[in-house]
């Protein structure tokens, strides 16, 4: 399955396709992460809060390709995309295990998935070299078998991301 | 007189391991700290305490390897204020991985707010198996670590500095199985159950 997860609306995206699932997350509501660890120890595989979240994390973890669009702050992923990331840990368990010699969760039936992200706003030579790193954190807790990252300004997203989900068809 | 305010970033910040952690620090800290929880409510009653302060620590856990959505929110409020004194900001952070160094992108990016919004960065406390640390004999290396933290930010002499539970990998993972299947079972749920493959029951 291919899946669009953005932080704003995309207009290249709003007529229906059949090719992908592309959700606004802007539109939907998701609260933050309460940190109750009930996904784990209570009703593990879902999350306590039962809010649009519980509809999201089951299509990442479904995804083989997914693309992120997300507003960059302080090098990282800004509030609406960092949401729905901590709001998805029921898709691992508490177990951990060791990954690339390194301690990580254990994945719960999440397929491995080409990543891309496009990562936009001003942003400074230090913003683009963090959020690098971050994701490479992330490849490994989110089961990313490779990632692209694409920055560029806000005015920019929508070429983007055209470019991006053409390149899908094209592949 | 110098005086550390303690911001607790934690989502779950009145029961949270960070509290846990703050309170260590205040304990071996010399001068003067308050300690507040951040909540969505409180945002702009904190920011005015700030002048008041010549040391800021924030304390909290990684969440999806960067700060919590929690400490974002505040920190993107406190951009739009400038403070009549500054603080030094300090880091105290812990994740449930054996790693301190998986702290390092959320630093990171607590130096790079600093570096934008023009606060002084201060001392660093990586804290690896953040989760159980405080419940086993290795409080004693923890102990340790937060009291030279406490002393770096009181002398001004600002240091990075990391601690972990000191044993290997393999016995670390059983170690953190037996602490996630005892927590299970205060929850009625077995570590069958939690092992589950299931995401919202498909």
């Amino acid at each position: 399955m291919n899946l669009v997860l953005s932080d704003r609306s995309l207009a290249c995206l709003e007529e229906n396709r059949s090719d992908l699932t592309y959700l606004d997350l802007s539109k939907l509501k998701i609260a933050n992460c309460v940190g109750c660890f009930g996904c784990w120890t209570k009703t593990p595989g879902r999350c306590v809060i039962r809010d649009d979240a519980v509809k999201v994390y089951p299509l990442i973890a479904a995804s083989d390709r997914i693309l992120y669009v997300s507003r960059i702050k302080y090098g990282g992923y800004d509030t609406v995309m960092k949401t729905i990331l901590e709001r998805s840990i029921p898709v691992q368990q508490a177990f951990i295990r060791l990954l690339d010699g390194e301690t990580h969760h254990v994945q719960r039936r999440v397929l491995p998935k080409k990543a891309t992200i496009i990562g936009y706003g001003e942003l400074s030579s230090a913003d683009r070299q963090i959020f690098c790193r971050l994701v490479e954190r992330n490849a490994k807790n989110m089961c990313f078998e490779s990632h692209t990252i694409h920055f560029c300004s806000e005015d920019e997203v929508e070429d983007v991301v055209r470019r991006e989900v053409a390149s899908w068809t094209r592949s | 007189m110098d005086k550390v305010l303690i911001l607790n970033a934690s989502p779950r910040a009145p029961r949270s391991n960070s509290k846990e952690y703050a309170k260590l620090f205040s304990k071996f800290y010399h001068g003067k700290t308050e300690y507040l929880d951040i909540k969505r409510t409180n945002h702009a009653a904190l920011i005015e305490k700030l002048s008041d302060f010549s040391d800021l620590l924030f304390v909290f856990p990684l969440y999806a390897d960067s700060i919590p959505v929690t400490l974002l929110n505040f920190l993107k409020d406190l951009e739009q204020v400038t403070p009549a004194r500054k603080p030094t900001i300090s880091v105290l952070i812990n994740c449930g991985f054996i790693e301190p160094q998986q702290n390092d992108i959320a630093v990171e990016m607590m130096r790079l707010f600093c570096k934008e919004n023009g606060y002084p960065f201060g001392s660093v406390l990586k804290i690896g198996s953040g989760e159980a640390i405080l419940s086993t004999p290795f409080q004693v290396f923890l102990n340790a670590k937060v009291k030279k933290l406490a002393r770096s930010i009181f002398l001004h002499r600002y240091q990075v500095f990391q601690v972990t539970m000191p044993i290997p990998k393999r016995m670390f993972l059983k170690a953190s199985s037996i602490y996630w299947e005892e927590y299970g079972k205060r929850n009625g749920c077995s570590k069958e159950e939690m092992q589950t493959m299931l995401i919202e029951g498909k």
